[in-house]
């Protein structure tokens, strides 16, 4: 053999490697086939996860959000929460809330035992974090095909579809709040679709807290087949963390509407965001005390 | 040279081959009906839509501001046919058929991805009639499904054409959102 044809054959073998390895089925992920998930393993991976609760994050004050200053953006509608520091007391229903609402999988036992989970709503020092909705959000900057994106109304949404999993955003995001598929959820047996309304995403997909995006998109729909021509402001919509909250320290609303529960239960509080996230206008802040 | 060149090709066609074969194909969008059972009576949409005046929405629940329109049930017929309509000699036929109905005669799937969300009464609500998108029913052949736009070629460009104002010229609809989350989750 000379060295013309070791190259060659080195070359198809690897060629003919990376083909395979490209493959998605065949001699690829194996359907696992184990006991049905319950409701209870993903309880148990929520009181595991705040076991390994995260340190908390350095706070600063933040100004009430406003419009956004983006071409295109809504005038009258800026989604987001406030999170009630003075009420919260990290019981974790807000993050079993949103597992149920988002068919979030579970986590892969190695990777579990790492503190890394699914989860969109993670306990940091005893509060709730999720994605913050940056106005100014770095994630979208770097998604080289558009899959992430934001909402004229504020809300930092995933085109699943469009992900190809460069993973850039979760790189980029300064909280952490992406999370990656780094295998099939339904091939691996660790999801379990709780709301029908709701993919769940495929493997190399990124996600994240939508925001219950699919909440308000089906609200705006009643909406407007019952109101043709009135605008939608979101009212008696609230996300399942919100909803799921015994305290009521997750407020959902709109920030531009002054009879939002939102804004009315932000008025008169000092509002806070991660240092981190605080310069990228945020769209879901921290309250604590009264001004 | 050649030997190699034909075998790294055929490395390669056996590869797309295989993907042809193994791989999960893309879930074409359609949106149809289930006709009947094999013994029933079809259908004719043109006796009772343009003969009589029926609203599509009368029977099609929720077609003008529901999230989806719904197939009727077996009771929704027998709101009327529970009378003798008529004096043709195979409204008897037609009756036995109803009585062996199953409570729910027609089924119906809609065959967009779970990723997409399409409102019905959103569209109703913003001028769009049924015969717009769904085919009219004039002449059509007993137990016709309704056409959807686009069939078989439907495509989410289709979509977007109409909401930006590019079809549809004639009805000057408003332009509708186009920003992915509009539709898409």
């Amino acid at each position: 053999m000379d060295r013309r044809e070791f190259l060659k054959i080195l070359s198809a073998t690897v060629a003919g490697f990376a083909l395979f390895g490209c493959r998605d089925g065949l001699l690829g992920d194996m359907p696992v086939k184990g006991a049905r998930l319950k409701l209870a393993d993903f309880e148990n991976e929520v009181k595991f996860a705040l076991s390994k609760m995260k340190p908390g994050m350095e706070l600063v004050r933040v100004p009430m959000p406003a419009a956004l200053k983006t071409p295109g953006a809504s005038q009258e509608n800026r989604f987001g929460m406030a999170i009630d520091l003075d009420a919260c007391d990290a019981c974790g229903k807000c993050v079993l809330a949103c597992i149920q609402e988002n068919n979030i999988p579970l986590s892969a036992p190695e990777r579990a035992n790492r503190g890394q989970f699914m989860h969109w709503i993670e306990m940091c020092g005893g509060a709730p974090a999720m994605c913050f909705h940056c106005g100014d959000a770095p994630c979208e900057k770097v998604c080289p095909t558009g899959a992430a994106n934001h909402t004229p109304d504020g809300v930092s949404a995933m085109m699943y579809k469009r992900c190809t999993g460069s993973r850039f955003c979760g790189a980029n995001c300064p909280v952490h709040a992406r999370k990656f598929n780094f295998d099939d959820p339904v091939a691996s047996g660790r999801s379990l679709k709780f709301n029908a309304g709701v993919p769940v995403r495929e493997k190399g997909v990124m996600e994240k807290c939508s925001l219950c995006l699919q909440r308000l998109q089906d609200a705006r729909h009643d909406f407007k087949a019952l109101h043709p021509g009135e605008s939608f402001r979101g009212r008696g919509v609230t996300t399942a963390c919100a909803a799921a909250c015994p305290k009521n320290a997750i407020i959902f609303g709109n920030w531009l509407d002054e009879g939002s529960p939102l804004v009315r239960a932000a008025k008169d509080r000092v509002l806070y965001a991660p240092k981190a996230v605080a310069s990228l206008d945020p769209s879901i802040v921290y309250m604590r005390g009264h001004r | 040279m050649k030997y190699w060149m034909g075998g790294i090709f055929a490395v390669v066609c056996a590869f797309f081959l295989a993907d042809f074969l193994f791989c999960q194909k893309a879930t074409p969008v359609r949106v149809g009906a289930d006709a009947g059972g094999p013994n029933s009576i079809a259908f004719l949409h043109e006796l009772h839509g343009e003969n009589i005046g029926l609203d599509c929405s009368h029977c099609h629940t929720g077609a003008a501001s529901g999230a989806r329109a719904y197939m009727p049930a077996k009771a929704d017929c027998m709101d009327c046919h529970r009378l003798p309509l008529t004096e043709n000699p195979g409204i008897e036929k037609l009756d036995s058929a109803l009585a062996a109905a199953p409570a729910y005669p027609w089924k119906h799937e809609s065959a967009l991805p779970e990723h997409v969300v399409f409102h019905h009464g959103v569209h109703a609500a913003a001028g769009v009639e049924c015969a717009d998108c769904h085919r009219g029913f004039a002449g059509a052949q007993p137990g016709a499904k309704a056409d959807v736009y686009g069939g078989e070629n439907f495509s989410m460009q289709m979509c977007l054409a109409c909401h930006r104002g590019e079809t549809f010229k004639q009805k000057n609809f408003r332009r509708a959102a186009t920003y992915c989350a509009a539709c898409h989750r």
